[in-house]
């Protein structure tokens, strides 16, 4: 009376083979772009413990140079940590003129083997080279041959990964940092995905292997032990894209023209917080964290979106719309700080606050045109 | 529990209430409906994702026993729609299932308990008003298509009431979503005086929408504060749809609506809807613009595309002030046009900038304002 499932995985509905073949991905990320590029510039900064960002109280780490990671300063920590991991820390100031023109560098290599380039950022790119220009045909051999123009280019070192599908190029770019090569071939896919820890999953955070400590899971194989109701009963529409993760399988495609809708990030607290001054600092930094990633994503939009989580766990948001797309740091935090002002005080202590930026001006002119010439009433 | 009901009857109230039930649900009972079962022989059926709540009453053929009970609102729905016309469904409800009987078919559906079922707690609805059902239809008629569908403005996802003194006292309601605004003005109810702003969400104006349709003939009975309103339907016994209000600050709309537009085309609505709709043909799917050129008595439309070419129409049109170019979202214009049932339409420009204003004629209760597309 119950349906039997296909044991093999691999030749069920999921697989990637079912679904037109196998593909080949690369995932290129540059090593600690912006703290290379720094040092690159700057001889005196080589060997050092490097991060970029601001180093005032309430700045943030943007990228930390290796040597700095040795300490434990991670890219997102507030400058204040980082510099009590690392008292020997040097802070530069971004450049993000510099960082668009490097990377403008990387991409025209990314193009010259294939037009099929997703940008993640300025500093990563997903390629599918399963219909390489030059017609090398092994992904392999592109990606090191990749890494090597960028080298000569640049004078700056990428990691790249190689694989079937965007997950596992990732996972693979991750693992011979820096300036290494990883391939994961088809077939390997889900025995690479058993022995990982789930906070090396894309979308897993620290509160997330959190839950899933609690409920016993700690590696890839742990996932995979789990059916699709389970996770889905735990993790709602997550669910299903950790079914599939802890397989190996992804069948999102390499999109050359994606179209972001929006650039945020949140953070969830240890301690819920409630009082307006906490909440201000807080509010601040979050402001720091996403608007680099605004930067990195070269991203121009028009609304501001603060959202809070209830220690009820209730999500509220705010928007505000500005008049025009906003231009720079000044502008962004203007809007988010006024948001937050008109929710004060707070019925209750709140366990997450994120920002948004959304509305993007479109990738392409002639969504820009099209987005323009309808005038708003408002 | 236990009850016996018609097929039919059960059937209608399943219908009323199901759509409110979310197709994906993270919390398991809001899957459910909650079926209540008097010792009046009435039997009550609701349906709630927490924002909003629809609860309908019904006389059962017979209760045996008082109680009540949840199940799956879809699968419950999906039973009642197979069985056969004109049969009576039997409903019993004992340790954890409950037992579907009708003719020669049994279900036996797994139940979770009632005291889970969440029900939105009203609070004091100090404003209490009436209104005929078909007024009310015709306000979300008129109104629900220029609500804003973007979340991020979520103060404008739904149809904002307010009341105000114009000539004399005055309900209005407005949706917008930026690009176009819609209004519809009515005589102020009696007790209505002293409302808080509202804004009614369009998830709950749908299911009400709904609603209306099978009582048109009776009056709405509508009472509110400022976070919840309730709109009850049917008379004695009949359907109860309550919902949560948008909390935030609809913005001033009133000073978009133009006053001193002074060039006034007078068209047929329906030559001219016929006409949009022909040359935006050519229109791709991102620049949606149509080009009028107003001249002496007459509207020239246009569409010109890189890809598709280009298309031209004449559309006859009284019109005597200065010569005027203009374009519009084709889209936008056609749900404007299709909400005007006369031979006549009235279009109030300034210029090729500006907020145009839309209406049948100047006593009508809707009102449009469309704001042009750069062509």
């Amino acid at each position: 009376m119950v349906q039997i499932d296909s044991p093999d995985i691999e030749s069920d509905e999921d697989g990637e083979a079912a679904q037109g073949g196998l593909r080949k991905i690369i995932h290129v990320d540059m090593d600690a772009f912006f703290a290379s590029v720094e040092q690159r510039d700057d001889p005196e900064l080589r060997g050092k413990p490097v991060a970029v960002g601001g180093s005032s109280g309430r700045g943030v780490v943007a990228a930390a140079s290796y040597e700095a990671r040795r300490f434990g300063v991670k890219s997102a920590m507030p400058s204040v940590t980082a510099r009590r991991l690392c008292p020997d820390l040097i802070f530069c100031k971004s450049r993000f003129d510099v960082y668009r023109e490097v990377s403008g560098q990387i991409r025209a290599i990314f193009q010259r083997h294939t037009p099929l380039v997703e940008p993640l950022s300025l500093d990563e790119a997903y390629l599918d080279v399963t219909a390489d220009i030059n017609g090398i045909g092994s992904a392999t051999r592109i990606a090191e041959i990749i890494r090597a123009e960028i080298r000569e280019a640049t004078q700056l070192t990428a990691s790249a990964g190689v694989s079937y599908n965007k997950f596992l190029a990732k996972l693979a770019s991750d693992q011979n940092k820096p300036d290494g090569l990883c391939v994961i071939r088809p077939g390997e896919g889900a025995a690479f995905v058993q022995s990982l820890p789930v906070r090396r999953f894309h979308g897993v955070g620290p509160k997330g292997a959190e839950k899933m400590a609690k409920l016993g899971i700690a590696t890839g194989a742990d996932l995979a032990a789990k059916d699709r109701e389970w996770l889905a009963a735990h993790f709602g529409s997550f669910g299903d894209y950790l079914f599939r993760a802890a397989r190996g399988i992804d069948l999102r495609p390499v999109r050359s023209s994606r179209i972001r809708k929006s650039v945020g990030g949140e953070r969830t607290f240890s301690e819920d917080i409630h009082a307006p001054g906490e909440l201000r600092d807080t509010l601040d930094r979050i402001i720091d964290i996403v608007w680099e990633r605004i930067e990195r994503n070269e991203a121009r939009g028009k609304t501001v979106t603060l959202k809070l989580k209830y220690n009820d766990f209730r999500i509220q948001t705010r928007a505000r719309s500005l008049p025009r797309p906003v231009e720079d740091k000044v502008m962004f935090a203007e809007a988010a700080r006024i948001l937050l002002e008109d929710a004060l005080p707070l019925p209750l202590p709140i366990r997450l606050m994120g920002l948004t930026l959304s509305g993007l001006e479109g990738v392409t002119k002639t969504r820009r045109a099209s987005a323009a010439d309808q005038l708003d009433l408002f | 529990m236990k009850a016996t009901i018609e097929r039919a009857t059960l059937l209608r109230c399943l219908s009323h209430v199901q759509s409110v039930v979310e197709r994906r649900n993270t919390i398991p009972i809001l899957a459910n409906v909650l079926l209540e079962a008097s010792g009046d022989g009435a039997i009550k059926v609701t349906a709630t994702d927490l924002d909003l709540q629809v609860v309908e009453s019904q006389q059962a053929v017979s209760v045996e026993s008082p109680g009540a009970i949840t199940v799956s609102a879809h699968l419950l729905f999906d039973i009642a729609r197979k069985l056969p016309d004109g049969s009576q469904v039997s409903l019993e409800a004992a340790d954890g299932r409950m037992t579907v009987k009708a003719g020669r078919s049994r279900f036996k559906l797994p139940t979770l308990p009632r005291d889970d079922f969440p029900i939105i707690a009203e609070g004091d609805l100090p404003t209490s008003f009436a209104m005929p059902a078909k007024t009310l239809a015709e306000l979300i008629d008129r109104t629900r298509f220029a609500i804003s569908t973007e979340e991020t403005r979520y103060y404008l996802n739904g149809i904002f009431f307010h009341v105000a003194d114009d000539d004399g006292p005055v309900l209005k309601a407005a949706a917008t979503d930026g690009h176009r605004l819609a209004r519809f003005t009515l005589p102020r109810p009696d007790g209505a005086e002293g409302m808080p702003d509202v804004i009614v969400p369009r998830k709950a104006i749908g299911e009400l929408r709904k609603l209306l349709e099978e009582s048109l003939d009776g009056d709405v009975q509508i009472d509110l504060s400022a976070s919840k309103v309730r709109f009850s339907m049917g008379g004695e016994g009949g359907t109860i749809l309550t919902s949560k209000l948008i909390d935030g600050t609809f913005p001033d709309y009133s000073r978009v609506i133009p006053t001193g537009n002074d060039k006034l085309l007078k068209i047929d609505p329906k030559t001219f809807y016929a006409g949009v709709d022909r040359v935006a043909t050519i229109a791709t799917e991102k620049t949606r613009a149509v080009k009028m050129a107003l001249e002496n008595d007459k509207v020239t439309l246009s569409v010109t595309s890189p890809d598709n070419g280009t298309a031209a129409e004449e559309v006859p049109a009284s019109y005597s002030s200065e010569g005027l170019e203009i374009g519009f979202n084709a889209n936008y214009l056609k749900d404007i046009l299709g909400q005007i049932d006369s031979d006549n339409v009235e279009l109030h420009l300034a210029d090729p900038g500006a907020p145009t204003l839309i209406r049948k004629d100047q006593d009508s209760p809707a009102l449009y304002v469309l704001m042009p597309m750069r062509v």
